[in-house]
Formats: structure tokens, C-alpha cells, sequence
């Protein structure tokens, strides 16, 4: 939580001069004594100045540009890669595009497939979408770059990856090692919404569409089998448990 | 026999020739119309009765045989870059189109004028029968004359052929393997043409065969594409419902 | 096409005594031409028999049993594996799976978006009910390979290659094209140690239904899969298809280029 609380003071101040902050909270939907704890500890959490900047009709990415370490925001003219707005289609969403493309929406399944074809994505921010994006934009190097850059053992940024976290600082570290736009990472973990980062309404839509069948089969397979990996986990571990409930609970 | 061979790949290659008269107007792949057009240039240039015509209106000095050289160099240069390109030949496309390949051309270009120029190649004949009968020096140069006359086209054949053969074990749809097949058993025939001085007299025919069956085998294998991409483009409509059978 | 055709007119004279070739071959939907080709090389294909079977509402496993080759197939088969029952849901079917599996927890997605989400949230181990469309009939696009992936212990292919004297390469080219001659089915099963019927369920040449499965053996067997076998064999599936699809990509722009410099 990087934010010093002068500078957000002075924010605050700036984006809503009049207000009492227990109005600020009420409106934002933060909670005062989590507000106040930020404060005290003179650190304040991105979240909460998004969440602010959301109360006050302020954009956040432009918010957040405010403070130092997040003056690149100011910058928003580098565009999502199509890889980048892929990797923010959940899996079962491209698991649809598949069946669409498919076609076998015919015989037993009229109802449902042109449904489908038509369904509009899910948001931004799926449950494996700061691994996925973290992909897009590896050329194999960036993992290390990243750890030399923002001083994390990479098996601490692995980890973070799996568990879908990344701090903002992290991820605004991830973009730059990769050269990327720096408001990928931050729509990925969910701090920002796409149409708040500045991507085009649509612009993954069109992302996919532009997959051929191939590479959109490949990715969506890839996804699948490290999703059946993580289930597969999971099941272990819930074996394990039972096993231990049983023998010794 | 061999007449009967020689006027029916010339008819063959005219026609080939013709039908590209469509894409020649609509100015696609007019490079292809030119290297057929050459190519029944070429025949007709090898045939003992327009060979007299011909090489009679340039005064009877064989010229005609050291122009229906250079001309099925031109086609081949050509044909060569097409296929190179079209079969995605990275390789092969180097060494026609490289420095190499371009050294080459010109080395044996300058070795058939030269010895073109230090034969006796009064009165006509097809292939310069009477030439090389006319006394041992003759022989040797006719020798050598018709062997560098070889010798490009089957550079460029060796160039091309790992690319074709390649394309023949490949996935591509069939009509497109039976062509690239083809291609390669003409390019293997025109390598082989580089040792008929090693052919008996008595099997003379046989250079014939070789040589037609280079000429009949592109020819047909160039047809061959043509109309997989005239059905291929019949069926673009149906395409999407196959692969998605398929999937 | 290895019935004989002697045998086959016995058996055709006990299925249908009284009626007249061009009638068998009218009611069965088979060209004269055709099963005259076939009397007179003197080997009837085994397609000609199942649809004479269905014509004349006999089982096309029992009919095959009539035949020396295929006498095993009479009387009750060994039911088929689980494994193989879910190789016969087309792929499209998988992912139809996963993704009603997964669609609670897409929903509450957005809320609960910690560990894992989607893989997270415990998905019911039965479909909604109702929600879920019938699966599409066997075979599918790649049921034959998926058939064989389902029963191979990782030797079969070389077993089979040595009980049928069919190179390994060949065997496997008929996989990839989703292609087995009836004969080499039944070998691959026997090789397998599973019921007859399966590769024979898997080529077409013959129904679920009368194979003898129960109907909803295959649903039975997909709802039996846990979450993380349906997803990673859904995704097994899904890069074997992407890996096809990227071939038929490339050879199509090869084509296209050939086209453009040559056609």
C-alpha cells in the first residue's frame, strides 16, 4: 500500500474539497475505520482511491496518476495487445466462442449455441486472469526482469500469479518489463474496470474473433489443462482432508 | 513416333498457353502466360520443319538453336522463380534469384555464345545434327554447346526439387501434391538430361522422351493447380461446414 | 471387405428367404451395382450386411456374428468401460460439460473472485437438471482415435500391429483420419482386453443402441467424471483439435500461396 497519506490528502482535498470524510466514506462505500487505520499507518490502499474516484465521477486510472510512483498512468496511449485482451476472456467464455465457431449449434442444440455466439463476455478480471495475462506477455524472460525490477523472489511472484493476486505496483513493474500499456495489469488484477483503463467497448470481442480457429482451439485447451491441473489439486487436497477427518477427527 | 511426341506437347503447351489468355487480360500471374508461350516457342524451335522455317529467315546459321537457348533459359528463370515462391522455397528462390544463381546464368550464357561463335553452324538442321557431323573439332563443341545448353535449367531443377518433394509428403490437399509430384518428376527429368552424352547412340530416342516428359509433366502439373484453384474456389462456400463436421 | 460371399448368401437367404436382390437392395438402400461388385469379387463388405440387418430389423451385431470372422460378437458382450464411453462424447459435448460444470461459479465470478474462481468454487458432480442438451450420437470427428486413446495401456498399438501384420504408422494414419476396417476394430479390441463392440461403435458401422449399450450409458459416464478428469480431458481434446485446425491453416495458406504465384 505505497500511497503516502499526505499526497492522498492532498487528493482528496483536490477531488472533494467540501466533503466531510465521513461523507466520503458513506459515498465511496470504504469504511471509515479502515480508512482511518490507512491513514494513521500513512499508507493508503489503491483500492481506495478508486473506489473514491468512482464515488466522485472521477476516472481512477487518472486518479491514480496523481500520486508519483503512478505518474506513467498519465500516459494512455499505448493500446491492449490483442494477446492482452484475450488473456481477459474467462476460460468458459472461449470455451462458447469454440462451440460457436463449431457450428454444431444444428441439430440437438438450436436453442442454446446461436445463444452463445451472442452472449456477451463476462468482465474483465477472471479467475485465473492475472496468470493469463502475465502469459501474454511473457517472452520468456519477463518473470526474472520482473523480479530483478521490483526486488520479488520469483517464487513469491509465481505464487501471486497462481492465487490471481498482484499488488498495483507489481503489476505496473509486470507492464513495463514487458513494454506493454501500463493499465493491463491493473484490469487484470481488478483494480480498474477495461472501459476505465481506456480499452474500446468490444475491443476483446474483436480480439477474439480475430484468433483463427487453430490458435483459439490451442488457447482454450491450454487454459483448460491448467485449470484440470488446479482441480486436480484440489481434489488431492480434499482427499488428504477427508482422510484425515476420518482417521482422526 | 517422336514427331507424334513432339507435336502433341506442342499442342499440349499451346493450349495450356491459351487458357492463360483470361488471366493475361485480367493482368494475374502474367508471368506464367509468357513462360508457356516460351516454352511452345521452344517446341516448335525443336521441331525438325518449323526449325528449317525459322532458322531459314535468320540466314541459315543455326541461329535459331542458340535462341531457342537462351529462350528456354527465360522460361525456366521465370518458372522457377514462380514455383520457388508459390511452394514458400526460401531456399530455392536464393540460389535462381541470389548472386549465385544469377553468376551462373551469366557463366553459361557467355560459354554457349563462346562456343556458339567458334563453330562452323552453316545450314540448318534441328538440334545440329549436320554440325556435329561435320568433323571432330565441331563434334566436341556441339558436345559441349548442348551441354551447358542443359546445364542452367538443371541447376534450376536441383534448386527446386527438395521443395517439391517435400510439398509431395506434406498435407496439402491431394491435387496439389500430384502436382508438386509432377513438378519434381519434370525437374528429375531435366536433371537427367545433363547426361545424355552418356546415352548409346543406339537409345538416341530416349533424349526425346526425357525431354518431352519434362515439358509434359510441368505443363500438366501447372494445369493441375489451376483447376484445384477453380474448384477450390466452387467450394469456398461449403468449406466452413466441412471443418466444422470435422471439429 | 473380408465376409465371403457364399456365407453371406446364406445368411442373406436366412434374414430374407423370399425376397429378390433388387428388393434387398431397394428396402437396405444399397446400390445393386454395388453388392454385384462385391458377390462377384466374392467379398461383401461389412456395411452391406448392417444395412441389410436394419432393413430387415435384425440386430447388425448378431448378423456380423453369422460370420466366421465375427463370431465372437455373438451372444452378451463385456459392457464397455467407462473410458471408453466418454471417448464417444464428440468434443464440442466435453466442453458443453465443463462449461454448465463451471456456470455457477461464472456467476458468482465477479463477487467471489479469490482463489481460483471458477476452478475454485466445488461445481455440483450432477448437471442442473434439464439444463443439460442430449450429447450429440457416436462417432464423432475423432472417435476412433479417442476410442483407442481410451483402451491403450500404451502397448496396444504395437500389440495390435503384431496380431493384424498392419505397420504402425499405417495404424496410426487410420486413427488420425478416423478410419479402422471393421476386422482390425474387433483386433484392437481383443489387444485391448475390452468388449468387441466398442470400435465398431467408434467407425459408425454400427449404433450405440445396437452395440447393446444402455441408452445414457455415455451421459452416465460423463456425470460420473470428476471436475478436473472432465476438464483436463477436455483439454487434452481441445489442443489435439487446435493442433488440426492449426495444420488445416497452414497447408490452407500454403494452398492459397501456391494459387496466387501458380494457379
Amino acid at each position: 500500500m505505497p500511497l503516502p497519506a499526505k499526497a492522498f490528502q492532498r487528493w482528496l482535498h483536490g477531488i472533494a474539497p467540501d466533503t466531510s470524510t465521513a461523507d466520503v466514506c458513506r459515498l465511496s462505500g470504504v469504511k471509515r475505520t479502515t480508512l482511518a487505520q490507512q491513514l494513521v499507518r500513512g499508507k493508503v490502499a489503491e483500492a481506495t482511491v478508486v473506489s473514491i474516484s468512482r464515488a466522485f465521477g472521477a476516472n481512477p486510472v487518472r486518479s491514480l496518476a496523481y500520486f508519483e510512483i503512478y505518474h506513467g498512468l498519465a500516459d494512455q496511449s499505448i493500446l491492449p495487445t490483442p494477446q492482452e485482451l484475450v488473456s481477459q476472456i474467462s476460460t468458459v467464455d472461449l470455451l462458447r466462442a469454440v462451440i460457436a465457431r463449431s457450428g454444431t449449434g444444428t441439430a440437438p442444440h438450436t436453442s442454446e449455441a446461436p445463444q452463445a455466439g451472442l452472449l456477451a463476455l463476462g468482465p474483465a478480471a477472471h479467475a485465473t486472469s492475472v496468470k493469463n495475462w502475465v502469459d501474454a506477455i511473457d517472452d520468456g524472460e519477463l518473470r526474472h526482469r520482473v523480479s530483478a525490477a521490483a526486488g520479488i523472489a520469483p517464487q513469491n511472484y509465481s505464487a501471486q500469479l497462481t492465487a490471481n493476486r498482484m499488488a498495483p505496483e507489481v503489476a505496473i513493474a509486470t507492464s513495463r518489463a514487458a513494454g506493454v500499456g501500463l493499465t493491463g495489469g491493473l484490469v487484470a488484477t481488478g483494480l480498474v474496470t477495461e472501459a476505465e483503463a481506456g480499452w474500446e467497448p468490444g475491443a476483446r470481442q474483436a480480439a477474439l474473433d480475430m484468433m483463427p480457429d487453430g490458435e483459439l482451439a490451442v488457447l482454450a485447451g491450454d487454459r483448460l489443462q491448467a485449470m484440470g491441473k488446479t482441480l486436480r489439486r484440489q481434489e488431492q487436497d480434499q482427499e488428504q482432508t477427508d482422510m484425515i477427518l476420518e482417521n482422526l477427527g | 513416333m517422336i514427331e507424334i511426341l513432339q507435336w502433341t506437347t506442342l499442342i499440349a503447351c499451346g493450349a495450356a498457353a491459351l487458357s492463360r489468355i483470361p488471366n493475361l487480360v485480367r493482368k494475374k500471374n502474367r508471368s506464367l502466360f509468357y513462360v508457356l508461350a516460351l516454352m511452345t516457342l521452344a517446341i516448335l524451335l525443336s521441331i525438325q520443319g518449323p526449325y528449317l522455317v525459322i532458322d531459314g529467315l535468320l540466314g541459315s546459321t543455326n541461329l535459331a538453336n542458340l535462341l531457342l537457348r537462351f529462350i528456354i533459359f527465360g522460361a525456366i528463370y521465370f518458372l522457377g522463380i514462380r514455383i520457388a515462391n508459390g511452394f514458400g522455397d526460401e531456399r530455392g528462390l536464393r540460389l535462381i534469384q541470389g548472386h549465385a544463381g544469377l553468376a551462373i546464368l551469366a557463366v553459361i550464357s557467355v560459354a554457349l555464345l563462346v562456343l556458339f561463335a567458334f563453330m562452323d553452324t552453316e545450314g540448318s538442321s534441328a538440334g545440329m545434327m549436320a554440325v556435329y557431323a561435320r568433323d571432330e573439332r565441331n563434334k566436341v563443341l556441339t558436345e559441349y554447346y548442348g551441354a551447358a545448353g542443359r546445364a542452367y535449367p538443371a541447376y534450376v531443377c536441383l534448386a527446386l526439387l527438395p521443395a517439391m518433394l517435400r510439398a509431395v509428403r506434406s498435407t496439402l490437399p491431394a491435387p496439389l501434391r500430384i502436382s508438386a509430384l509432377l513438378l519434381a518428376i519434370g525437374g528429375i527429368a531435366v536433371i537427367l538430361s545433363l547426361y545424355f552424352q552418356a546415352i548409346p547412340p543406339a537409345l538416341g530416342y530416349l533424349t526425346y522422351v526425357i525431354n518431352y516428359t519434362a515439358i509434359l509433366c510441368f505443363v500438366f502439373g501447372l494445369a493441375l493447380i489451376w483447376l484445384a484453384k477453380v474448384r477450390a474456389g466452387r467450394n469456398t462456400m461449403d468449406r466452413t461446414g466441412r471443418s466444422a463436421a470435422r471439429s
